[in-house]
């Protein structure tokens, strides 16, 4: 993994697919956070978390990085 | 919005937000080679067609097709052609994670009841995403409650999301970039014990959440709430889910992540 992106030493693992395949075939592994990250400061936009709802919304970390794009 | 960003100038990226069924759904678009008004009239075909999925197999409106075709007032073959394939994809997920997705097994209203809740959601966004594809848009995420279906332009970095810590959930416990596919986190930090194991019909898991990445929204959704219904065999099992990588968190705050090879 280079950038994220795969390189040809993986590519050789999946012959069948076009490029694009390729790009799709992997996922990097999600790496803990030693200490509370912020998300500005980590470049996140986006929050996975167990379904929220709406009345959750409003205290959510999605909200709050979705108010700066609005 | 025809300038040329330069290499160096942070992409543009604007955010959408509207709750349907119950969920904020998040809409962020980056870059600036799409003129804004296709990006909004896209986002609002994403929106409206969520809105229809509501309506539809809403468990909760008494009038929705999911409810009377619950109470035996229409057939399978009245409903919406989609019925047919949610149907059937609960079906595979019931196949493919061994019975711990059991959409015959979670229903209040009655035992045995079809309710595809646990699918629908998943299954609608990544379907909803093509209204983005269709205008043009490839550097997008689309977050439904928790759930993200993500595409990147070629030219793009990876998306960087964060996986909200089940123990706090003002806290980011990891994060992960994606370029194209989905996230899918299951777990009792919003709605409580809500993942019933449908072998012993217990609702408490040793584990607080799951999360999986991998190519498509609805098999990680499906897989994310198995992991939940299993407990601890899950550690084992997610080693089988190829081309998937994901964490898991126990309710005592102990972790396993893991990537696995198509």
């Amino acid at each position: 993994m280079k950038n994220n992106k795969i390189t040809s030493a993986n590519a050789i693992q999946y012959p069948t697919g076009n490029s694009r395949d390729v790009m799709i075939a992997s996922y990097a592994v999600p790496t803990l956070n030693s200490e509370a990250v912020q998300a500005q400061s980590a470049n996140i936009s986006m929050v996975s978390g167990a379904t929220y709802t709406s009345n959750g919304y409003l205290q959510s970390l999605q909200s709050a990085l979705n108010q700066a794009r609005l | 919005m025809t300038a040329t960003p330069e290499v160096a100038a942070p992409l543009a990226q604007r955010a959408w937000v509207e709750q349907i069924m119950g969920m904020p759904i998040s809409v962020h678009v980056r870059g600036t080679t799409r003129p804004g008004e296709v990006a909004d009239a896209a986002v609002q075909r994403v929106f409206e067609e969520l809105r229809w999925v509501d309506a539809t197999f809403s468990p909760y409106l008494e009038d929705s097709e999911l409810r009377r075709l619950q109470r035996g007032a229409i057939t399978l073959e009245q409903c919406d052609p989609t019925m047919t394939q949610v149907q059937q994809l609960c079906l595979t997920a019931h196949e493919r994670t061994e019975g711990y997705f059991d959409a015959w097994a979670c229903s209040d209203l009655g035992p045995g009841l079809f309710d595809p809740t646990g699918l629908v959601k998943s299954w609608a966004v990544a379907r909803a995403a093509r209204h983005l594809r269709g205008a043009g848009l490839d550097d997008f995420a689309l977050n439904a409650g928790g759930d993200i279906v993500l595409s990147t332009a070629d030219d793009a970095p990876a998306w960087q999301i964060g996986i909200e810590d089940p123990a706090d959930t003002r806290r980011m416990l990891a994060t992960v970039p994606i370029r194209d596919g989905a996230i899918a986190t299951s777990g009792r930090a919003a709605r409580g014990a809500h993942i019933v194991n449908p072998m012993t019909g217990e609702r408490r898991s040793p584990l607080a959440a799951a999360t999986v990445i991998g190519p498509s929204l609805v098999w990680a959704d499906v897989f994310a709430t198995a992991a939940i219904a299993r407990g601890d065999s899950a550690r084992d099992w997610v080693s089988g889910l190829s081309g998937t990588s994901g964490l898991l968190v126990w309710a005592d705050g102990a972790t396993h992540t893991w990537g696995n090879a198509v």
